[in-house]
């Protein structure tokens, strides 16, 4: 699509820094336009649960001022995002706490404000305590959801009420929404963006990432917030690759996994079109020169019940001193996490990490013949509202599915759609890198995107 | 619910000095027996006495 035909709020990250570098875009102009767009619809998709629109402004006009006197910062420099709830932003801690203080700006939202980017506000997640927000709903037909528990970014990036946003996922919760709302979604390696700020769920299972509407708009949003922050004693040292030059390669010679025993196993909970549709992304990815190949994980089919496990405990763990206050006053899926977590035992939660390092050896030994995994992101399109229930994400995590082994193993995970239900939902194929090579992943997922352009469809809200 | 399990859940939750909220037990019974059961699946793989985890180390960073 031309940019001329593209509103401005549908612009990608990568499309619109160029024009505010080039100076053929003013941040205030961008800013108001996705402003009008929020106005518009989010009365309908209710993705904002604290919009900063005076303050927002105020950051797209010393932007504007900025790049105006040639202090262009880089690609997020005037660039309107938003946030899931979880992470704290000053003044407005992250509402999911109920009992703790915030700190103030998180790390990545810190980075992203130094890197330029203008802050829209907070967004909805799943499980907060006001149980009267109305849930988030999917622009590709709202009377579905739009998939969590980063259910407000997911309404938000696919409806055009910012360009990018970050999530978090312990058990698939970027990676969901992205793939129920037809996003590009990044969960990095565990440690490789700092968690300073977010509001725990699960100590060793929580990653902070990226969700927008392209591929290349991720690479934009990790290449600012990716790091070693000493506020974070998980976060990595390791060194930051330059993941927007990474986009140049292609995938020819690239190897790809396909876990064929443990989809299988999946399988009678996933929705044929689902598997129908990944099968042709590979064969796909097969076209454009990566070599395929399947590949076996003896332990990955306990995976999910070991996340599920450490989730739980962990859980009970970060909120032991304020539970009383979770099981009075906390949503229903926070109330059951404290109820599993206190029904795991020790030696349950030295199992699951046993499993896991099981796992992590098994994967490693299978990243030695392939560059990256391809396999579903989910289990079926974006359900109805009104077929959901408080609890029914639960089910999901205690029970083999497909996001679950990868915030166990903490390996860098993308979600890149690869077409749509008959109803038009949208679907996603999931790929897997190892520990810190999220080049692989962006790369695979950009060429596929490049090649099949399914980003071109909009929502019709 | 499992009177076992419920039995076990209301005993941990008073150790805790909680309670749980009125209707949660009957709310929750079935993914808590379905957590219950899958969590023996765990056990269900021998991994062997040479598998350590969590893993201590006594080094320093440096």
């Amino acid at each position: 699509m031309a940019l001329a035909e593209k509103p401005l709020y549908y612009l990608s990250i990568h499309e619109a820094q160029q024009l505010i570098k080039d100076r053929k875009l003013s941040p205030v102009e961008l800013t108001q336009s996705v402003l009008d767009r929020i106005a518009a619809v989010d009365g309908k998709l209710h993705a904002y649960i604290n919009l900063m629109a005076d303050s927002a402004m105020s950051a797209a006009r010393a932007a504007e001022t900025e790049i105006q006197h040639g202090h262009w910062r880089g690609p997020m420099h005037g660039i309107p995002i938003a946030v899931k709830d979880q992470l704290d932003v000053e003044g407005a801690p992250a509402r999911i706490r109920q009992f703790t203080k915030g700190v103030g700006d998180a790390a990545a939202v810190r980075k992203l404000r130094d890197a330029g980017a203008v802050m829209l506000g907070k967004l909805h997640m799943s499980s907060l305590p006001d149980a009267e927000l109305p849930l988030p709903r999917n622009p590709w037909n709202t009377d579905h959801i739009t998939g969590g528990s980063s259910t407000g970014s997911g309404a938000a990036v696919a409806g055009g009420l910012c360009l990018g946003s970050l999530g978090e996922d312990t058990a698939g919760s970027i990676r969901n929404p992205s793939a129920f709302c037809g996003l590009a979604g990044l969960k990095g390696t565990y440690g490789r963006v700092s968690r300073y700020g977010l509001a725990p769920l699960s100590w060793s299972l929580d990653h902070c990432g990226p969700m927008a509407r392209v591929v290349e708009d991720l690479a934009h949003m990790l290449n600012a917030i990716a790091g070693y922050d000493p506020k974070d004693p998980t976060s990595s040292s390791m060194p930051v690759a330059d993941y927007t030059g990474a986009l140049r390669d292609d995938v020819r010679g690239m190897v790809i996994g396909v876990p064929r025993d443990y989809i299988d196993e999946c399988a009678p909970r996933t929705d044929p079109v689902v598997l129908k549709l990944v099968a042709e992304a590979v064969e796909g990815l097969r076209s454009l020169g990566a070599r395929v190949e399947d590949v076996r994980v003896p332990t990955l089919h306990l995976a999910t019940i070991a996340n599920a496990v450490i989730y739980y405990n962990e859980f009970w763990a970060a909120h032991k001193s304020d539970a009383a206050g979770v099981l009075k006053t906390g949503a229903p899926q926070r109330r059951a996490r404290i109820y599993l977590g206190l029904l795991t035992g020790s030696a349950d939660y030295i199992q699951a990490q046993r499993i896991r390092g099981r796992c992590r050896a098994e994967l490693a030994e299978i990243f030695e013949r392939v560059d990256c995994l391809a396999l579903p992101n989910q289990a079926g399109p974006a359900p109805r509202v009104k077929d959901v229930g408080a609890i029914d994400t639960l089910f999901k995590h205690v029970v083999p599915e497909y996001h679950g082994p990868f915030n166990l193993t903490g390996l860098p995970t993308l979600s890149v759609p690869c077409g749509f239900s008959p109803n038009d939902l949208p679907i996603a194929l999931q790929l897997v890198a190892k520990p810190f090579d999220e080049v692989t992943v962006l790369r695979a997922g950009y060429t596929y995107q490049q090649h099949m352009k399914w980003y071109e469809r909009r929502p019709p809200i | 619910m499992n009177k076992l399990i419920e039995e076990n859940l209301l005993a941990v939750l008073k150790r805790e000095g909680l309670q749980p909220r009125l209707g949660d037990l009957a709310q929750f019974s079935e993914i808590i027996e379905l957590y219950m059961e899958n969590l023996k699946q765990l056990h269900s793989v021998n991994l062997g006495a040479d598998e350590f985890a969590p893993v201590f180390r006594p080094e320093w960073k440096s």
